[in-house]
């Protein structure tokens, strides 16, 4: 990448990014939804019998198990704000301000792309602060971050499936269609909310294959036991460095100003 | 060295051809019009020269650079304005300026875009988010966000569709100091005929793709302007002898080199009892583009009302 495309790349990015600080709503929202989530899904099986949850999730506590999964969920289905803002993009034309500027297209993938995985990031030190006050165990160590960093890259894999999806097309319904068909059964087939020794063989074979499973046991592997699995870690650079390059040819060849 | 060439150049999409074999070139220094109704393929031949789109055939050259095989090249030397606005109304104009000059490797950038928008009047918005702007501030703005890199030639897609009379006056003397002060090639789409007659050096009109004619305003005011007398008549009328270029019922367009000396005469001939209504169009551009086509520009593509309805409510937002 050229020094021309990297200055590109932090024009639109900077754009990306600023529209969430813009709106306090956005903002707000972006931090509250997954809130919710622990605190009424958290609480839902917190009262259990402890030798239960001991059995079952491999800790006394749910909210434990649950956080690094919320997580893990939340931050790919905010993958779908790459897709939404080409979308919005394309309706309102400025897709083709920067289409017709010497601005390679590939470069514009990856601003959509980054600008989604960082609106995802901005949720992680909220919910793991009000996790840890609602009494979550987080263990503080550098495994910690390289977790956070690998929500980070699969989100962008994510986004740049959203973004595939939309290359040659600028049908606002399609972004949230796309999510929910992606996002849901990915969800419940992955460990993220269950584990999965009570799944169906089936189930447990797409589980085996579901990025957010690795994501998901990666986050509890270092919150819960401060321990983590570098062949998980490199599993799910694979992935995100593969569709970020499917994604970016696909855009270099065929996305449309509209 | 022409600004830019256009050598049979044919763009279809599926079976339908938006652009028909069109050539014209565009010299340096001059504005040039390429003129209209809605749906002649205007927009796309800009698309096409910016790159945007890519024609099924012939060639296309910028300042003598072939666009579809450098089309980045050509890229950095044109500047683009929009039919619609589009600016990033969450951000400031300077913000808006700031992408603008990383998109395009603008060095000294700050320096340029201030007097940018001291050339448009528009200093004192510098640091206002372009939510609040007008129509015409927001023409302004955008056609300094296409000066900032200093390109020699400047595409302007109907640059001042949806807007008012005084902006589009404003837009008018914007643009013919773009191009003496700053020396700027101006290429121009309109279907507004007086807009080519007060603007442009040259004109070339375009109809369903097609090349219909081009020249200068003048040139073809004296070769094609006739002035145009429309009757609507009582009953069928003969016309013997007319040069009748239109007719619809009752209603009749004839062809004349000068209405005020014939129209005497033509009503006799008709009978006054018969006609309900006389009207004379003089020469002018319009009267080159009805001698030429049989029709109006309205009656050829007529103004596109969910287009111009877009356009305003986005510059109202």
């Amino acid at each position: 990448m050229s020094l021309r495309s990297m200055d590109q790349l932090l024009a639109l990015y900077y754009r990306e990014v600023t529209k969430v600080y813009l709106s306090i709503f956005t903002l707000v929202v972006t931090i509250v939804q997954p809130l919710i989530w622990i605190v009424f899904f958290g609480s839902s099986l917190s009262g259990l019998p402890s030798f239960f949850l001991e059995s079952y999730f491999h800790t006394n506590n749910y909210l434990s198990f649950l956080l690094p999964g919320e997580l893990s969920v939340s931050s790919i289905s905010m993958g779908m704000m790459a897709s939404m803002s080409l979308v919005q993009d394309k309706r309102l034309g400025y897709l083709k301000r920067v289409m017709v500027s010497p601005t390679r297209n590939y470069v514009i993938f990856l601003a959509k792309v980054l600008g989604g995985a960082t609106r995802g990031l901005i949720q992680v030190p909220i919910l793991l602060v009000a996790g840890y006050l609602m009494g979550a165990q987080i263990a503080f160590s550098a495994y910690l971050f390289l977790w956070v960093t690998a929500v980070f890259l699969v989100s962008m894999g994510f986004s740049s499936i959203y973004f595939m999806f939309n290359t040659t097309s600028a049908d606002w319904q399609r972004p949230g269609l796309i999510m929910n068909l992606i996002t849901m059964p990915l969800m419940f087939s992955s460990t993220a909310l269950f584990p999965k020794e009570f799944f169906p063989w089936w189930l447990k074979l797409i589980s085996d294959v579901n990025p957010l499973t690795y994501l998901a046991e990666l986050g509890r592997l270092a919150l819960i036991q401060g321990a983590f699995d570098w062949t998980s870690f490199i599993a799910l650079m694979g992935f995100a460095a593969f569709f970020l390059a499917l994604g970016a040819v696909v855009a270099e060849y065929k996305l449309t100003p509209e | 060295m022409r600004a830019i060439l256009l050598e049979n150049v044919t763009k279809k999409f599926g079976d339908f051809t938006a652009v028909d074999g069109l050539s014209f070139h565009v010299d340096e220094g001059e504005i040039f019009g390429l003129l209209g109704p809605n749906g002649a393929g205007k927009t796309t031949t800009i698309k096409m020269i910016t790159g945007l789109l890519r024609p099924t055939s012939g060639r296309i050259e910028v300042l003598g650079i072939d666009v579809t095989k450098e089309t980045m090249r050509v890229k950095e030397r044109l500047g683009w304005v929009s039919s619609e606005v589009i600016l990033d109304d969450d951000l400031t104009a300077m913000q808006n300026l700031w992408i603008q000059a990383k998109l395009y490797g603008v060095k000294n950038w700050r320096e340029r875009a201030e007097n940018l928008l001291r050339f448009f009047g528009l200093e004192g918005f510098k640091n206002s988010k372009v939510k609040g702007f007008s129509t015409g501030m927001r023409k302004k703005l955008e056609i300094a966000m296409a000066l900032l890199h200093s390109p020699e030639i400047i595409l302007m897609d109907e640059p001042t569709v949806g807007l008012d009379v005084v902006s589009r006056k404003a837009v008018w003397e914007v643009i013919t100091r773009v191009n003496k002060e700053l020396k700027v090639t101006i290429l121009l789409t309109t279907h507004y005929l007086e807009e080519a007659d007060s603007l442009c050096n040259r004109i070339v009109i375009i109809n369903r793709g097609k090349k219909v004619v081009e020249g200068t305003p003048e040139e073809l005011k004296s070769r094609y302007a006739y002035d145009v007398i429309e009757l609507e008549s009582a009953v069928p009328l003969k016309l013997h002898g007319w040069d009748v270029i239109y007719s619809d019922g009752n209603k009749y367009r004839i062809k004349v080199k000068d209405a005020a000396s014939v129209l005497p005469s033509l009503i006799m001939e008709v009978g006054p009892q018969n006609l309900r209504k006389v009207s004379v169009k003089r020469a002018s551009l319009d009267s080159v583009f009805i001698s030429l086509t049989g029709l109006s520009l309205e009656e050829a593509g007529g103004i596109d009302e969910r287009k111009l309805q877009m356009i305003l409510r986005r510059a109202r937002r």
